[in-house]
């Protein structure tokens, strides 16, 4: 009975989780040319999904302790504590993307492989900023959504970003090489 | 205030930097093997997807033991009856989900005509198998990370995702490419 509700419970949230990383991996298939085109784009992909995952999950967990603690309610949202969450995951996007740009450029420079660095850069640094205000501002709609209604934010903002924040990181990726591979 | 972006810079930093490398790394034997995925795309199209099964269930493991050490219904062993009982379990739901998601894939693939010689059972044996040496690998770890954190009295809650996950990600490429070596297909 036991093994039975475990799999119940948990079985359609990780399928419902995996048809959603369906969609990020038909997205990066759409983006073959473009991985054909830039030397290094492909290297950048596993660093800022995993950037994306860790520091938004991050957030929605801090703001559903802050819920927990007191600090941060439906009708007191926007305040101080939520600024400076919202600005200390922006500086972290910003530093982590740039180092995930210099990685990529070194170890393929170092395999024999010689991307250009600043369009590497700019490709991870544009999709790392707009991800982060995409899933910032959705972290805040369903953090608001959830307190409304008195649900525990523990429970809905680490699967829901997961899944989300994946899709979009890869569409964010997508734009951001196609921007700078026109621009530059 | 209980929150100030220099003290979230400062926290989340070391730990990120330690993961992106890992994750270059994982980038980097995708380039090595760029040819590959670029004649089979339906092998892009399930690397996140591969990962991210692997990455839920060995979170969802690590925070069911976690709850266990907390409350004191799982023991520090690695003999503990329901510890073995939550590790098996989730290498069923693992294969269940791998099993569904192949073949959903595949047809995804055949009805955008980018599959090619490939056969769905052939496909399916590489996902499952590859998914299964992955969720027993990731299990494991998110089992010892929640043991390791909780003897030393660190929560296991803000240990087990990120490894489990991290890990997860390098090994999932190294499964999925070793298992696609030896049936051979277009290498």
């Amino acid at each position: 009975m036991y093994a039975k509700e475990m799999v119940k419970q948990s079985l359609p949230l990780i399928i419902f989780c995996g048809l959603g990383a369906i969609v990020t991996g038909s997205t990066l298939g759409v983006m073959q040319d473009l991985l054909r085109e830039i030397p290094g784009l492909i290297v950048i992909v596993p660093a800022i999904i995993a950037l994306r995952g860790n520091i938004s999950t991050a957030f929605g967990s801090r703001l559903g302790s802050a819920y927990h603690l007191g600090v941060i309610g439906a009708d007191n949202l926007w305040n101080e504590e939520l600024k400076q969450n919202i600005l200390g995951s922006f500086i972290l996007s910003l530093f982590v993307s740039i180092i995930i740009g210099l990685l990529a450029y070194i170890t393929s420079f170092i395999l024999g492989i010689y991307p250009n660095p600043i369009k590497l850069i700019s490709i991870v640094l544009i999709a790392g900023l707009i991800s982060a205000v995409i899933l910032n501002l959705m972290t805040i709609v369903i953090i608001y959504l959830v307190f409304k209604r008195g649900y525990d934010p523990d429970n809905i903002t680490g699967p829901a970003l997961a899944t989300f924040g994946d899709i979009i990181t890869m569409l964010s990726l997508f734009g951001s090489a196609l921007l700078v591979e026109v621009a530059i | 205030m209980i929150y100030s972006w220099k003290k979230i810079v400062k926290h989340g930093l070391p730990l990120l930097t330690i993961t992106i490398l890992i994750e270059i790394f994982a980038g980097q034997i995708l380039q090595g093997k760029q040819e590959s995925l670029m004649l089979f795309p339906v092998f892009l199209i399930s690397i996140p997807v591969i990962n991210s099964i692997s990455g839920n269930i060995g979170s969802v493991l690590g925070a069911r033991i976690a709850s266990g050490l907390h409350v004191g219904y799982i023991s520090l062993s690695l003999k503990d009856k329901e510890m073995h009982d939550n590790f098996l379990i989730s290498i069923l739901i693992g294969l269940i989900t791998y099993l569904i998601l192949a073949i959903v894939i595949y047809y995804i693939a055949l009805f955008s005509k980018i599959i090619e010689d490939i056969a769905l059972i052939e496909f399916v044996a590489i996902i499952i198998l590859t998914g299964f040496l992955l969720i027993c690998v990731v299990s494991f770890i998110s089992v010892i990370t929640a043991f390791i954190s909780f003897k030393r009295g660190l929560d296991p809650d803000d240990m087990v995702a990120p490894v489990v996950t991290t890990v997860g990600d390098i090994m999932g490429i190294v499964f999925l490419f070793t298992i696609w070596g030896i049936f051979g297909v277009g290498i």
